[in-house]
């Protein structure tokens, strides 16, 4: 569904060049569960990002059901990216004047999205919390709720991009088995430097200096 | 509703809005309040004068005998179907104008030009009653009467009065129903009792809609005559010309106004836009093209402009009329509180905001990673 090839990603640091990530060759496979294990520094949100098309790789190609991603204009790239992926942060970005129904909202406003998202946060255990602001929730509460909006409109991918990294263990394992057991038939890639979090995972790649690891 | 609809943004962010709508409506009441009240000077110089759009003056330049030559040249050459034509007395006085005294002429007709003049005006009532023929009384407008307080049995003119001399007390025996500013009196009075001895020539077109041609005419006709016109064209022309400079630099007290209010409101924006990085990060990220977010902000900003305009516009409407209810009116002095121009002056308003807004969303979209925001390298 998502393939990378050869995909290089390069900063440039003043006058050096630095390598996010070199010559990556990867594929997502439709409906998968997919780690990428990583130290910090090691490409793993660089990679996610190339992968999710928030990026554009400096040589090589990302294609989404064979679409490069690079050819794709904004509009068509922004498209792509809020109807067919969904996004969770390392950190739980809400939009602080809107509660948590709005804010799971947001992913998809059409009304006729209105009762899916009522049904995940009742299905994340936020049904009751669904008329608060960002600031009357806990860490972990903000955390489900950005599952919700990763979640709505059932998305083909999901990316979760350290997703455990501001919690403890325990709520960090919950969001993790939530987005699991909640993306039906989508595929998700998480990135992490946390082996324990990726216990369900169909599938584990390891990334260093920017590298697949054999 | 959709989350993300500019009527929900707006109303969950109003310690945002509300202040900038806020200076908005400051500077359109402020803009609006000055250009009216300056205006409402040239506006009462045509008020008070309005009188003679309906009629024209010509008067002989020291020579009395000089009259019926002027009578007989009007008759004969004037292209406009002449109403009427009466000869007339007058003496000066004053009537209290917004920046000072200001010059008025007590007219003194024969009876029946009188009446006649007096349906010329628009008089709808008379309260009280006309002059009586060869007696120091005369009739004033309504306007008039709010403007040197006078009742009937006033005295207008005197003879201990310098601004306002008559060899004997003139009275007010009869205030008239009318917008126009008049003050009229017996002419049969004024040539036993008043110098200098020379009777002027008052003129209506038969249709008052081409009276503004007599007035083209008698002007074109007598220049460099020793004769003087007096219409309103020419106290129009007169007017324009003398706040000409007043206007210029009216012009650039707004001008400077609209700069400092526009770079405020361009920082104030800019600090906004500023606080809201977050917000537009993670909605780009999520899949909100750049475009859909610059709409969104425009809309946004768009409705907070027009908004805090017409808000502006009403305050200062309300304003106006209450000026004028306590100070304007109750003195006869003349504001047009929904004055165009004073309107149009506060247009650059909302253009040069709104301008300010482009450029700082410009500015801000121009090089914007989400990714930088959302990861927290760039906060």
């Amino acid at each position: 569904m998502i393939r990378a090839t050869g995909a290089s990603l390069v900063y440039r640091d003043h006058e050096r060049e630095v390598f996010a990530c070199r010559s990556v060759d990867i594929e997502v496979v439709p409906g998968e569960f997919l780690g990428i294990l990583g130290p910090s520094g090691s490409g793993k949100s660089s990679l996610l990002y190339l992968l999710s098309g928030l990026k554009m790789p400096t040589s090589g190609s990302i294609t989404f059901e064979g679409q490069d991603l690079h050819k794709l204009n904004d509009a068509q790239r922004a498209e792509t990216r809020l109807t067919s992926f969904g996004f969770v942060f390392q950190y739980p970005y809400l939009l602080g004047y809107l509660n948590a129904l709005e804010n799971v909202m947001v992913a998809r406003p059409e009304p006729g999205f209105r009762e899916q998202a009522k049904a995940l946060l009742f299905s994340l255990g936020l049904e009751s919390k669904q008329g608060r602001l960002p600031h009357e929730l806990s860490g972990g509460e903000r955390q489900r709720v950005c599952v919700a909006r990763a979640l709505l409109g059932e998305p083909k991918v999901i990316f979760a991009d350290e997703p455990t990294a501001n919690l403890d263990h325990a709520n960090g394992l919950q969001v993790v088995q939530l987005l699991n057991q909640h993306r039906g038939d989508g595929s998700l890639v998480m990135v992490t430097h946390d082996p324990s979090m990726l216990a369900e995972a169909d599938r584990i790649v390891r990334l260093e200096d920017g590298h697949l690891a054999p | 509703m959709n989350p993300l609809g500019t009527p929900i943004y707006l109303r969950r962010n109003a310690s945002r809005t509300l202040p900038l709508m806020g200076v908005i409506v400051l500077a359109v009441l402020l803009i609006c309040a000055i250009v009216s009240l300056i205006n409402s000077i040239p506006l009462s110089v045509k008020t008070i004068y309005k009188y003679t759009s309906l009629m024209m003056g010509v008067t002989p330049r020291g020579e009395a005998d000089r009259t019926p030559q002027i009578k007989r040249i009007i008759e004969k050459e004037c292209p406009v179907p002449i109403g009427r034509l009466a000869l007339c007395r007058a003496s000066s006085t004053e009537v209290q104008a917004l920046v000072g005294k200001w010059q008025f002429v007590v007219i003194a007709f024969d009876r029946p030009d009188l009446e006649y003049v007096l349906k010329r005006m628009g008089t709808t009532s008379l309260v009280g009653r006309l002059p009586e023929v060869g007696r120091p009384e005369a009739v004033i407008s309504e306007p008039v009467s709010r403007n040197l307080k006078l009742k009937l049995g006033d005295i207008l003119l005197g003879p201990d009065r310098q601004d306002a001399y008559s060899p004997q007390n003139v009275k007010v025996v009869g205030i008239a129903r009318t917008s126009n500013w008049f003050m009229f009196a017996d002419r049969e009075y004024y040539t036993m009792n008043h110098f200098p001895p020379i009777d002027f020539i008052l003129v209506t077109a038969k249709n008052p809609a081409r009276q503004a041609e007599m007035d083209r005419w008698a002007l074109r006709r007598f220049k460099g005559d020793r004769t003087q016109v007096i219409s309103y064209l020419e106290i129009e022309r007169q007017a324009n010309e003398m706040f000409k400079t007043l206007y210029k630099i009216l012009d650039v007290v707004i001008g400077i106004l609209v700069v400092v209010i526009t770079l405020m409101m361009g920082m104030l924006i800019n600090i906004y836009l500023g606080q809201r990085t977050h917000e537009f990060a993670l909605l780009q990220a999520l899949g909100y093209s750049t475009k859909t977010l610059v709409t969104r902000v425009i809309k946004e900003t768009a409705l907070v402009v027009i908004g805090g305009w017409l808000l502006g516009v009403i305050c200062s409407i309300a304003m106006l009329n209450v000026v004028d209810h306590w100070l304007m009116y109750p003195n006869a002095y003349a504001l047009d509180i929904t004055d165009r121009t004073a309107l149009a002056y506060t247009i650059p308003v909302p253009i040069a905001i709104f301008s300010a807004a482009l450029l700082t969303l410009w500015t801000r979209f121009r090089r914007f990673d989400p990714v930088g925001v959302v990861e927290r390298r760039l906060v």
